[in-house]
């Protein structure tokens, strides 16, 4: 098992900056989700830990030791797209990563591969978008490894498999595996992730424990008489994330001691102030979207 | 970790042994279709012995050869066949000189060796079917295969780039380690895609007549050319397509006629030449052809007419340095830029 550190992990492709001053460290056997709307960068962190892509600035370690060859035995990788080569059979590629990878288990590849209904017969041309992301996930799983790197490994899978490949996650982690993915499925990321990050352009704009990120961030909502309210010595406090106004409802997120904001709400005039929990995908909403985004995200959450 | 690789390999070479079982089942027609001919005696000899008053002898010597001796007291010829079986016949032909414009001399062909001398006022003519072939002949078709192997295999690292560098750059190798071995297993299909070649036009040979190899003089040489030229060859395409994750095939694709032009274009000095702008291109072209491996390839040899052995041109030895060099350098530039890449 390995716990990876990303420090100051800058990518610029020419004028454009794919991760900017990324810092983050996954610990050593947790299940690490990595959110980020498209092109947020996501992918090139990966690829950047994998030396796949050649960082600008900045250092990703394994253990305190920079990526080398060697570590390539520890690490099992599902990239976003197929890169599974279109004229060999499934079972060539069995065979490619039994020769490559000294703790490849061949029969648990098959294993996987006959649950995903996948024949080896098969050349991977002949594959769904579906079955291919099964195909290079079963290869990765039967990997052994200690720690998984896996983008979208749910793309294109039907939502029983879906389930299948969170439940083998699950399973991997149980087994003391590192894991890191990414999913636009915010739901399976909570579902699995014990951690998260999200990053946004390239910035880490969130990061924390789920559980965490779930009890700290709540809505206090409240309705005043009228649209005149003020929410004097409120809004500048560093607890509230953000303050949203909509006619005479306002709803603050607050990032810590939702109670308090109860009772001041309520001191201002209020009435029917609650708290309002948020689920992950709410929290990453609010992470990612711009201010004037968020009232459909609140209306949402209070619906 | 080069598995990827081994199986473009295997699947190269069996289209190569596909293509070459065509080959070897068209020499096997022609075989049935010419049987008559190709056991039969030639059909001069076969006219001396018709004539009226010919004699025929037969006997047999002590290392079993069958002689057949012909005289036409007519037309004063004598034709002594040897007949060593499996290993092919001795044809002396002595007839009288009587033609002023025929000159002494010695061709050979694969295995069927003719010369001519003239004894006093005879001449005699000796041919040596089923002689022992210069194994350079085997090469010259090894070496044809070899360079088109070379350009289907070329370009193995854009072909990676192509999609797949998530599975090539994540084994636990180093990038340059796995390059090396990519090309090592493609040298490998190439030598092994002629040596498939060598044995294809062997079963051809064998179904006329006995194969015999002559490794003499040249024939090491032409054996060391016809795999450095080939592999300098591929080395110069995987080069020029290393850094490339699209469009490598257009290199591939043009990589022969660009270098067929290049010689042609350098080799043609005409009166486009003669401005200084001409000599100028000239010159460029000149200099950029001499980075092409087909540039050294050359199997101009001379024939030594007292051995029959054929001698390779003087510099031959630098030719053959060349393209070692020319390999050795890109083949590192392959891997230098397979370093650099990224997905």
């Amino acid at each position: 098992m390995s716990t990876i550190t990303i420090q100051h992990l800058r990518k610029t492709y020419g004028a454009y900056t794919a991760v900017d001053d990324l810092t983050l460290t996954i610990p050593e056997g947790c299940v690490f989700g990595l959110l980020g709307p498209n092109g947020a960068g996501k992918s090139t962190t990966f690829k950047c830990m994998l030396g796949l892509a050649f960082p600008t600035a900045g250092t990703v370690t394994y253990d305190g030791t920079a990526l080398e060859p060697s570590t390539f035995e520890r690490i099992a990788y599902v990239p976003e797209k197929s890169v599974l080569y279109d004229w060999m059979t499934v079972a060539e590629h069995v065979e490619m990563q039994r020769r490559a990878f000294k703790k490849f288990n061949v029969a648990r590849a098959n294993e996987l591969l006959a649950q995903f209904n996948i024949d080896t017969r098969k050349k991977a041309r002949a594959l769904s978008k579906g079955m291919k992301t099964a195909t290079m996930v079963a290869l990765a799983i039967a990997r052994e490894a200690d720690t998984l790197i896996l983008d979208e490994p749910t793309s294109g899978l039907d939502p029983i498999n879906q389930r299948h490949v969170l439940n083998l996650i699950i399973n991997e982690s149980a087994r003391g595996a590192s894991i890191v993915f990414s999913s636009h499925q915010i739901g399976q990321v909570e579902r699995a992730a014990e951690r998260i990050a999200v990053i946004d352009r390239g910035r880490l704009v969130l990061e924390g424990a789920v559980d965490d990120l779930k009890a700290d961030r709540k809505i206090v909502e409240g309705i005043f008489p009228d649209e005149s309210y003020a929410l004097d010595g409120i809004a500048n406090d560093p607890r509230i994330a953000r303050v949203d106004r909509s006619g005479r409802i306002v709803r603050l997120l607050t990032t810590d001691g939702a109670a308090d904001f109860v009772h001041k709400v309520e001191a201002m005039g209020a009435s029917g102030v609650r708290i309002v929990d948020l689920n992950l995908e709410d929290i990453f909403l609010y992470a990612v979207s711009p201010n004037d985004a968020t009232a459909d995200v609140v209306e949402g959450v209070t619906a | 970790m080069t598995y990827v690789e081994w199986l473009r390999v295997r699947n190269i070479l069996r289209v190569t042994a596909i293509i070459l079982g065509i080959f070897i089942a068209i020499a096997l027609g022609l075989r049935l279709y010419f049987n008559k001919e190709v056991t039969q005696d030639t059909a001069f000899i076969n006219h001396v012995q018709m004539q009226p008053g010919s004699t025929v002898a037969h006997a047999t010597l002590p290392d079993g050869t069958t002689r057949t001796t012909i005289h036409d007291p007519k037309d004063n010829t004598t034709v002594v066949i040897d007949n060593h079986g499996a290993y092919g016949r001795h044809i002396e032909i002595t007839e009288p000189y009587k033609h002023a414009d025929t000159h002494d001399g010695h061709v050979m062909m694969g295995s069927i060796s003719v010369n001519q001398a003239r004894r006093g006022d005879m001449r005699v003519t000796t041919i040596d079917t089923d002689s022992r072939t210069p194994f350079i002949f085997y090469m010259i078709a090894a070496d044809v295969v070899g360079l088109l192997i070379a350009t289907l295999l070329a370009a193995p690292f854009a072909r990676e780039s192509d999609g797949h560098l998530e599975y090539a750059l994540t084994k636990p190798a180093s990038r340059e380690l796995l390059g090396i071995r990519t090309i090592g297993v493609d040298v490998a299909g190439i030598v092994l895609a002629e040596a498939l070649t060598v044995a294809a036009v062997i079963i051809c040979q064998a179904m006329f007549e006995m194969p015999q190899f002559d490794f003499r003089g040249v024939s090491i040489n032409a054996i060391l050319m016809g795999i450095a030229a080939p592999c300098a060859w591929y080395a110069l395409i995987a080069a020029a397509t290393a850094s490339m994750k699209r469009g490598y095939g257009a290199v591939v694709g043009f990589a022969w006629p660009v270098a067929l032009a290049l010689g042609g274009l350098t080799l043609w000095s005409g009166y486009w030449t003669g401005s200084l702008l001409g000599a100028a291109i000239h010159n460029a072209l000149w200099v950029i052809n001499h980075a092409s491996p087909l540039t050294y390839m050359s199997f101009n040899v001379t024939e030594n007419h007292a051995t029959g052995e054929l001698i390779a041109p003087a510099n031959f030895g630098v030719r053959l340095t060349i393209e070692l060099a020319l390999f050795v350098i890109y083949s590192a530039l392959a891997v230098f830029q397979w370093k650099r890449v990224e997905a």
